[in-house]
């Protein structure tokens, strides 16, 4: 049983070791028994593939000076290790996973490492692609690589050259000056037992695109030689983006990355806002009876403010009304209809719509206040409903042949006035014709 | 502000006339943007004879801003978060789906429809969703316990 106990792995000194599966759960256990810090990670060996470690594990029990406090290693290193391991350097997969300190969280990746490597020892099959092989190889590197900036410097600070190559040594690390060299391996071997770490040049690790790129040359021959150049900076890149985005290490990181996402998701899929001549020149009218609820009482569904007849209101296309200033404010957010959600834009119906073109659509009209009986308005009494229904009437009816006429007559004048307020629609032209709404409308 | 006339009128409409399982009140008198909200669990669910304490915050820009609806009482459910905050997620408080026409009192009674019906494939808590999905009575059985436990004042 206690060689099924997840391993931990400590970022901050490298060390391996068994996790207490005491009743009381695994969190406790979790702090490195070596350094105290608690940047560690639960390795987990997945119970079908017996026998990934061999090839990482061989040197462990003569050089590595913690062997003894991981019976697991003990005894994995007494498998048989076979030459095609340390050359492809891949077991089957090694799985990985990360506990947050209160244990809400788990994250866990599965590394398909090498299944084909395996599958090679058992049946040597020419037809096995040797791209896949270098494929190996090369997703080997890029583990590697990724693993060591992890491992030396934890996350957050900037990409430098893969230094296991060089045999560089870390002082921040060291336990032991002249084991250094060993622990480093022995790190690697802990976190990744895929690692080529053994005869540590037969695989050179990857740390450059020429790398990359040499190893793609081996797959498809000489055809990539062209491509070939020494830039550094889109694997370091690559390397960056790999380790800053797939890991978090605190629960506070997770839900700062969760609700980043969330903000970024809402305003990707907010309606945009409305263009301010857009919200100007929506048409305005006063509050007709008819827009009044069966009860006789309305109001701003924005403010809920009652709103009495007459009141001027603002008009959207689907003919929802608002009061201007509640309107505007929801307009500068969003371009739809508070209530209905259908987009102000709509076509047809938009601020550059003339009074010409409206007139041939007749869609608007009956929403226009009553605007041909002039004398009426000039009497300024509350319309009766009759009234205001006849008025309705005769001014769709009259809507052609009443105000064509003086649109010949009066292009001027009828120019000029729309230019001055750019009221959209046979609605807007009228009112300004008329003078309709006093004050409010001119 | 616009915004305190409205929600004071919400306000005093939900007091004199609350919606049936839903008691409001301030949370502080000084404050009109944070309530309290008490909710009876709905008849026949697994919520029923608890009273859970919703807390309903409003923006400063309110209409034009969803409320953010929490519960105070913990809960087993799918659409709120298990965890301190309780957060619930409503899609019409989303800011891309509110419209500042929603009054107060529908997205009160949306919640309370919520404790009737989860909505699983909207969920936050998944594994909770999971649940309600494939084993109702487990699901059943441990909201009652909650509610229970958590809901249920002497």
């Amino acid at each position: 049983m206690a060689d099924q106990g997840d391993r931990v792995f400590c970022h901050a000194c490298g060390g391996v070791w068994l996790l207490d599966t005491g009743e009381d759960g695994h969190d406790n256990s979790q702090t490195c028994p070596h350094c105290e810090s608690d940047f560690t990670e639960i390795i987990e060996i997945p119970p079908d593939s017996p026998q990934p470690e061999p090839a990482a594990e061989p040197h462990l029990p003569s050089v590595n000076p913690w062997a003894d406090h991981n019976p697991w290693a003990q005894q994995e290193s007494t498998r048989p290790q076979t030459s095609g391991w340390m050359e492809s350097g891949s077991p089957g997969y090694s799985h990985r996973s990360y506990r947050s300190p209160d244990g809400r969280f788990t994250f866990s990746s599965t590394t398909i490492g090498g299944g084909y490597s395996s599958r090679q020892d058992a049946q040597p099959n020419p037809m096995l692609p040797f791209m896949v092989q270098s494929l190996d190889t090369l997703f080997q590197g890029l583990a590697g690589t990724h693993d060591g900036h992890q491992t030396q410097r934890g996350p957050g600070m900037n990409v430098h050259p893969y230094p296991h190559a060089a045999g560089m040594r870390e002082p921040d690390v060291m336990h032991d000056p002249f084991q250094a060299e060993d622990e480093h391996a022995r790190r690697h071997e802990g976190l990744y037992p895929h690692d080529t770490n053994g005869p540590q040049d037969m695989t050179a690790p990857l740390q450059t695109l020429a790398d990359l790129l040499e190893a793609f040359q081996g797959i498809s021959g000489a055809q990539r030689g062209t491509a070939r150049n020494p830039a550094e900076n889109p694997f370091a890149m690559l390397s960056a983006l790999m380790r800053n985005n797939d890991a978090v290490y605190s629960q506070e990181e997770l839900d700062r990355v969760i609700s980043q996402l969330i903000d970024h998701t809402q305003q990707g899929t907010a309606p945009p806002p409305a263009s301010d001549t857009a919200i100007q020149s929506l048409p305005k009218k006063k509050m007709t009876p008819q827009m009044m609820g069966s009860d006789g009482k309305a109001e701003c569904s924005i403010c809920m403010d009652p709103v009495e007849l007459d009141t001027e209101v603002t008009v959207l296309p689907c003919t929802h009304w608002f009061h201007f200033d509640c309107i505007k404010a929801w307009l500068s957010q969003h371009n739809t209809c508070p209530h209905c959600r259908r987009s102000i834009d709509l076509p047809g119906v938009t601020s550059t719509n003339t009074g010409a073109g409206t007139s041939e659509n007749p869609v608007v009209i009956p929403d226009s206040p009553p605007a041909s009986p002039q004398r009426q308005r000039r009497r300024s009494s509350p319309f009766t409903s009759r009234s205001i229904r006849s008025a309705r009437s005769s001014i769709s009816r009259s809507s052609h042949n009443s105000t064509s006429p003086e649109m010949g007559g009066e292009s001027g004048t009828r120019r000029g006035s729309r230019s001055e307020s750019s009221r959209g629609g046979i609605t807007g032209w009228v009112w300004s014709r008329f003078g309709g709404g006093g004050g409010a409308s001119s | 502000m616009g915004s305190q006339k409205r929600i004071a009128k919400e306000l005093s409409e939900l007091v004199e006339s609350p919606p049936e399982g839903i008691i409001v009140e301030l949370a502080d008198e000084a404050n009109l943007y944070k309530w309290k909200v008490f909710m009876e669990g709905p008849e026949g669910s697994p919520y029923q004879g608890g009273k859970f304490l919703v807390n309903l915050t409003l923006p400063t820009e309110y209409p034009f801003k969803p409320p953010t609806v929490s519960f105070g009482t913990k809960i087993y459910h799918p659409n709120v978060t298990n965890d301190e905050k309780g957060s619930m997620c409503l899609g019409m408080l989303r800011a891309d789906e509110w419209k500042p026409s929603s009054k107060i009192a529908a997205v009160l009674q949306f919640a309370r429809q919520l404790l009737q019906e989860p909505m699983p494939d909207d969920a936050i808590e998944g594994r909770i969703a999971q649940q309600y999905k494939n084993d109702r009575k487990r699901y059943d059985e441990i909201a009652r316990d909650w509610t229970r436990k958590w809901a249920v004042s002497e």
